[in-house]
């Protein structure tokens, strides 16, 4: 058996409309997540003992199982008893919770990783703390999880390939149709494993371009 | 008085960190603090902008009582300035931003203005070459100069010192001091908690021994270093030559 690419270039179209499909998923996901986590970072951080104990608990929980179950408890189980998604929708609200936790574990890192004496600093200076949070912390606390994020972002755009298993139209939905019209099982793969990867590289190659041009201190 | 500290307690947790501090500064007088490590002399420092909250006693500074019940802290650390052992310089901001920032977000000067101020406090600290940079290419005693002007910007009535050169090479104290010593001569009145017993010496009219949370002995820098009276002072200073 020879590998042959002929067979399957003339789907390279669709396969780069579907990557689309994953990329963009993984942009709003990773947006709204990033909201949402800021929330669930702050009420953490907040002195509320009950906020506390809820942020806690949803970052806990949503960490301890697979991003799999929980997207079959938004497309199945919440279906069952008669709340429907399409599966866009249920792609998009399971990656935005399961983002949500991971990125407010990353912000509470990030933020208390910035030396306390420059929040010391900034209060001394007799700055109430929204403006000591805001002039002083925010970017070194930015600075800080640029790497962490983008890592974030990366495996979440990887994550999105289970979309497939609700027959959302992304790249690796798209690969196992292309696989059973074409039936070259190694080429369509490892394109699609090419694309993934190509894509990921420049996200992380973006990152870092913008570490430097944003952080030149 | 500019400071009056009265029956200060300030616990954390269980440890009993100060255990009844009494003591007055006056306007334009350079008090230093020297102690063994852990006796308070941070806390002590840190008490008198409440940066270390209290619940017993008084504090009294440039005419704020620092636990009424209208107090604003913020409105007590602009007249207070207080410098750092590590400095603390904004790394994120170039030295003149590090300086301009709390008089136009806290003092609401024009930017015209704390920059005009911010170079003429460059000047008085010899960084005038360097208000545009960023604070990771200096050196230590540069940042902590840096950090000296930044609270001078204020036009504080009072400053704090917490070990300003504790931190630093030996090559670069001489700058830091250099330019503590000419903000008391300009009458600035300044608490230092200090380990460099020179400038204690040379500088202080007023010494203050702490030990395990308590004022043990104070009196001029000729009483405490050349006749200390209690054992635990000369058991310090002892240790020190
Ligand atoms: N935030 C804190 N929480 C708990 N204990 C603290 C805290 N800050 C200081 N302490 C304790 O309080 C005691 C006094 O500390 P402080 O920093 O005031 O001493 P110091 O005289 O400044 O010592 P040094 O010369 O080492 O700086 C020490 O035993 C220290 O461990
Ligand atoms: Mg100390």
């Amino acid at each position: 058996m020879t590998l042959y690419f002929g067979d399957i270039l003339p789907y390279l179209p669709v396969m780069l409309k579907a990557l689309w499909v994953s990329i963009y998923v993984t942009l709003i996901s990773f947006a709204a997540g990033g909201v949402l986590g800021i929330f669930i970072y702050l009420a953490k951080a907040s002195r509320f003992k009950a906020l506390q104990l809820f942020s806690n608990g949803y970052i806990e929980v949503i960490r301890n199982t697979p991003l799999l179950v929980q997207l079959y408890l938004i497309y199945f189980g919440l279906g069952s008893i008669g709340i429907n998604f399409n599966p866009l929708w249920s792609v998009l609200i399971g990656m935005t919770l399961n983002n949500s936790a991971y990125t407010a574990e990353i912000f509470r890192a990030g933020i208390s990783a910035v030396p306390k004496g420059l929040r010391e600093a900034g209060t001394a200076l007799g700055m109430p703390f929204h403006q000591t949070f805001r002039y002083v912390i925010l970017k070194p606390g930015i600075r800080n999880v640029l790497p962490a994020l983008t890592n974030q972002f990366i495996v979440l755009f990887l994550f999105s390939s289970i979309g497939s298993v609700i027959a959302l139209d992304e790249l690796t939905s798209t690969l196992q149709n292309l696989n059973s019209q074409t039936l070259r099982t190694l080429e369509i793969f490892s394109v699609g494993a090419l694309l993934y990867f190509l894509t990921s590289a420049a996200i992380a190659f973006g990152s870092r371009i913008t570490e430097r041009l944003a952080f030149r201190w | 008085m500019i400071i009056t500290v009265e029956g200060l307690h300030k616990s954390f947790g269980k440890l009993e960190v100060l255990k009844g501090i009494d003591c007055e500064v006056a306007e334009g007088e350079v008090l230093c603090v020297i102690g063994p490590s852990g006796s308070g002399k941070s806390t002590f420092l840190r008490c008198l902008n409440f940066l270390e909250s209290f619940r017993e006693g008084q504090v009294t500074i440039s005419g704020h009582n620092l636990t009424g019940a209208k107090t604003n802290l913020n409105a007590v650390r602009r007249d207070v300035g207080m410098v750092f052992q590590s400095f603390n310089v904004f790394p994120h901001m170039k030295v003149i931003d590090n300086i301009m920032l709390a008089p136009m977000k806290v003092g609401k000067v024009s930017r015209v203005d704390a920059h005009a101020r911010g170079m003429v406090l460059l000047e008085k600290v010899g960084l005038t070459s360097k208000a545009d940079v960023y604070p990771s290419t200096l050196s230590g005693g540069q940042m902590q100069r840096v950090a000296i002007a930044r609270a001078l910007a204020m036009e504080p009535t009072v400053m704090l010192f917490d070990e300003p050169t504790s931190a630093l090479d030996p090559e670069t104290v001489g700058d830091v001091l250099d330019v503590m010593k000419k903000l008391a001569e300009e009458g600035m009145t300044m608490v230092v908690v200090t380990h460099e017993m020179g400038f204690a010496r040379e500088v202080a009219d007023r010494v203050l021994f702490m030990d395990a949370g308590v004022i043990v002995e104070e009196g001029t820098p000729a009483q405490i270093f050349e006749s200390p009276q209690h054992v635990r002072t000369q058991t310090f200073l002892s240790k020190l030559l």
